[in-house]
């Protein structure tokens, strides 16, 4: 009995500080808050870093309640902006630019052609929340291409893009809007059906350096290698995104 | 002091811990909506779609599980034979199954591309972001709770009850009706009050078997996560209702047994079933 009390005691005491510290100082790790369409690019350019992939104004939100982190990149301006506003972000830096795809299932169940092939009858569209950034995005396409329409067809509003991507690799769905990353990430399990140039909206990724980082050079040093190195933006434009 | 004085407030100490632990986030929802922004929070249209759906499909699903959980606790309470042992557990299985693994798993069975996803599809049935798709989430990971509960209150019925009966001439059915059923009432209640709380709370199986839509089959735990970084105050007013609807269910399964005296025949909120 009394052994027990002071195992269940030890454990507390010992396990508790380290669950919430994270990691020693000792071998900076960086950890970096991107956003759901840098999943498969970013752990390619850096292995070695600590990932929390999530939509951008989810992490957006966590950081402004004090989550830990070194590096946020986002998916859209807005909320590197936003951050930076409220003095918890340094200056943020453009890296890359996207584009949005109407994808579908391989199998392509619904027969779509063209984006306009979705007003026809019984498609499933699956599109993003109106803040994330995909969703955002998509509503900006539809309104540009005079397909506000649409929405009527709409049977889920996902979180992030992976979720949209989730449901259209599954078959649960005929169409969803995505980047045009995210079909060439999902390997051939989607097709990518092109959006004309003049529905296009700009997508423009910005990383920027927390404030209350503890490993701020670092974390600068890592958005040059980003930015600069050859490898670096090969990697990213593999991945389909467009590097300047 | 002496040692039993300090033993006995070791074990105040420790409660003190659980309960300060458990009630402060539960004080903070509170504390951060304040009485104006749950008025406004509720009077949202996705506060009102999302209960709405929520209560809908709860009801449906608890239709679901009391009909057909109700007969099988019966038979698996008061028959014994084998391979029971197994049936039993895998009643109780999404009890300890992730609720994502709920949600693949309904997804591989009953999606378009799933097991049976050919021929729901030739009989013209679509489940995937249907309410009956929130229905089957929500029975899915919801029935063991009444079931389980359901069984231990059967297997604690006076088993002389029953044979009087059967000795005074009523059959089977009859039995089961106008005995097993009135004397486990309170078990069967508080199993269906216990199942219905965890189905008002799903959220894994739903969003990856259902999806999420308002007024279609965004349910309240749905709408909270969409609504948690877009409109906070929202997001909490719901949170805040949860709290004491499933609040006010878990006290009435703790006080309603004491009112109507049915002591022998509703056995703790979490009896051990004798088959586990």
């Amino acid at each position: 009995m009394r052994r027990a009390a002071l195992i269940v005691g030890a454990v507390l005491v010992v396990a508790l500080p380290q669950l919430a510290q994270a990691r020693p100082a000792a071998s900076p790790k960086l950890t970096i808050l991107a956003a759901s369409s840098l999943t498969e690019v970013f752990p390619r350019i850096d292995r070695s870093a600590a990932y929390s992939f999530a939509g951008s104004n989810q992490l957006a939100l966590q950081l402004e309640q004090g989550a830990p982190g070194d590096l946020f990149a986002s998916a859209s301006p807005t909320y590197t902006q936003r951050l930076y506003r409220k003095r918890l972000v340094e200056k943020p830096r453009t890296f890359a630019s996207n584009a949005l795809v109407l994808a579908v299932p391989q199998s392509n169940p619904a027969g779509l052609g063209r984006v306009v092939d979705l007003r026809g009858r019984n498609v499933k569209l699956v599109i993003g929340t109106a803040a994330v950034p995909i969703g955002a995005y998509t509503r900006q396409v539809l309104r540009k291409l005079g397909l506000t329409d649409v929405l009527s067809k709409v049977v889920s509003e996902e979180p992030d893009v992976k979720s949209i991507v989730g449901k259209l690799a599954l078959g649960e769905a005929d169409a969803g809007f995505v980047y045009r990353t995210d079909v060439r990430a999902a390997g051939g399990r989607l097709k990518a059906i092109r959006i004309p140039a003049r529905g296009q909206p700009e997508v423009r990724y910005e990383i920027a350096v927390v404030r209350s980082s503890r490993h701020k050079a670092l974390a600068r040093s890592w958005i040059r290698t980003l930015t600069q190195t050859a490898r670096a933006r090969l990697l990213l434009r593999r991945a389909g995104f467009i590097v300047r | 002091m002496s040692a039993r004085a300090g033993f006995t407030a070791l074990l105040v100490l420790a409660v003190c811990v659980a309960v300060g632990f458990l009630l402060l986030p539960i004080v903070a929802i509170f504390w951060e909506v304040g009485l104006r922004g749950l008025v406004d929070g509720l009077r949202s249209d996705v506060a009102r779609d999302a209960f709405r759906v929520t209560l809908k499909t709860n009801a449906i699903s608890m239709a679901l599980i009391l009909g057909v959980g109700t007969p099988a606790a019966y038979f698996l309470a008061t028959r014994r034979f084998v391979g029971r042992s197994l049936v039993v557990t895998i009643l109780e299985l999404p009890l300890v199954l992730p609720p994502a693994v709920a949600g693949i798993g309904l997804l591989s069975a009953f999606g378009r591309l799933g097991l049976l996803g050919g021929e729901l599809d030739a009989l013209g049935i679509t489940v995937g972001f249907t309410q009956a798709a929130v229905v089957m989430a929500i029975t899915f990971v919801a029935s063991p709770f009444y079931v389980r509960q359901a069984i231990a209150a059967f297997e604690a019925l006076d088993g002389t009850m029953l044979d009087a009966s059967r000795t005074l001439g009523a059959g089977p059915a009859r039995t089961f009706w106008r005995v097993a059923l009135p004397l486990a009432g309170g078990g069967l209640g508080a199993g269906a009050v216990v199942a219905f709380a965890r189905g008002l709370g799903e959220f894994g199986a739903t969003i990856m078997f259902a999806g999420s839509l308002q007024g279609v089959t965004q349910t309240v735990s749905l709408a909270i996560y969409q609504e948690f970084d877009v409109n906070l105050d929202t997001a909490l007013a719901i949170s805040a209702v949860l709290v004491v609807a499933s609040g006010a269910l878990l006290f009435a399964v703790k006080v309603l047994p004491l009112w109507t005296g049915s002591r022998s025949t509703s056995p703790s909120l979490f009896a051990r079933s004798a088959s586990t």
